[in-house]
């Protein structure tokens, strides 16, 4: 089981000129936003939070939880909760625009952001 | 005396109708076979007038053909595919239901359709029976009712419980409760449901055939809150 699937978080902005297979999500506070994060813990994870109501979260059952990489100034999982993996809608791999950013998008996770304990199989 | 004649001028009859037919075949294997020779002399001389050369553009174009025909069957399946993942994602397919948690407007296995066109111009009012991804698992869909939208107050509690707990439904999501309360996994067990995860919105039935038409409206009308 990979442990991050990339979800990049560019600017918003700039994530709809780089959508060439994007991992977005829609967002579940407003159904018309598409927001574009990075997974950090997948189901089963137990996960400490920034500044979420709960200081740690176990995720879901087919729930995943997304932060964006600027911490803090992202309306991401610590704001509204897990995520339910049904509004997932692609991965992202390439920054196609701005051309001097162009680069693939690699799947990292920041390590002081790893899970506490990953759910064994 | 007569009976024997009888049977000996049925018999003459038959024989004679069975000579009759066995001449008919012979005629007819006589019409076939000449057409027959008739063809292989075709063939023959066909393939001593022309000359071998004049034999591989027709193998091409035969070849041309075939690829024609299959680049042409591709290109249709590939238009109506199109056609048909469009119209099962924009404006609604048939869906075949099952569960007990819908039981007194849908039974198990009812056959009905579904409209997605109100999920993408955001128009699904209270009251509306809809199909969601489940949240729990993004692979099965789920059949509820909308019981509030966002911002709303709804009851959480369930009927049979004594002490009454409200809460308000937050942005972006919706409160789905089955018809049938007591037997049915919904927001009272998971939770306000997020918008995106609506699929469609049920406005007909079609299957049992005595039952086509609209859905009736929620037996539990008490779960509306209106405020």
């Amino acid at each position: 089981r990979k442990a991050s699937t990339s979800i990049t978080s560019e600017p918003v902005l700039v994530a709809h000129w780089l959508l060439k297979k994007t991992h977005s999500a829609q967002s579940p506070r407003n159904p018309e936003q598409k927001i574009i994060k990075r997974v950090i813990a997948l189901e089963g994870d137990i996960i400490k939070t920034i500044g979420y109501k709960k200081k740690y979260v176990k995720v879901p059952h087919g729930h995943i939880w997304v932060e964006g990489d600027h911490h803090g100034h992202s309306f991401d999982s610590n704001a509204f909760g897990p995520v339910s993996l049904g509004l997932l809608h692609a991965r992202a791999t390439h920054i196609l625009w701005p051309p001097q950013r162009w680069q693939k998008l690699q799947p990292m996770l920041p390590p002081e952001r790893k899970p506490l304990r990953r759910e064994q199989e | 005396m007569y009976d024997h004649a009888f049977a000996q001028l049925s018999g003459f009859h038959c024989s004679a109708k069975r000579s009759e037919w066995s001449c008919r075949g012979a005629q007819a294997l006589e019409c076939i076979w000449p057409l027959k020779q008739r063809f292989i002399q075709g063939c023959a001389s066909a393939r001593s007038c022309f000359p071998k050369s004049c034999w591989a553009p027709f193998h091409c174009r035969m070849l041309r053909n075939a690829l024609g025909k299959t680049f042409r069957f591709l290109g249709y399946t590939v238009q109506y595919g199109c056609i048909a993942h469009c119209a099962f994602e924009y404006l609604g397919g048939i869906v075949v239901c099952s569960g007990p948690s819908m039981e007194p407007t849908i039974q198990n296995s009812d056959v009905v359709f579904s409209e997605n066109l109100s999920r993408h111009f955001y128009c699904i009012r209270k009251g509306d029976i809809v199909i969601v991804k489940s949240p729990n698992d993004p692979k099965s869909n789920i059949c509820k009712r909308v019981i509030g939208l966002e911002g709303d107050k709804v009851c959480t509690s369930n009927p049979s419980d004594f002490l009454k707990s409200h809460s308000y439904v937050p942005k972006g999501h919706v409160w789905l409760e089955g018809d049938n309360l007591r037997n049915s996994t919904d927001s009272r067990c998971y939770g306000p449901v997020p918008y995106g995860l609506i699929r469609g919105r049920i406005c007909l039935k079609i299957w049992p055939l005595n039952d086509f038409g609209f859905l009736r409206a929620s037996p539990n009308g008490h779960r509306f809150l209106d405020d």
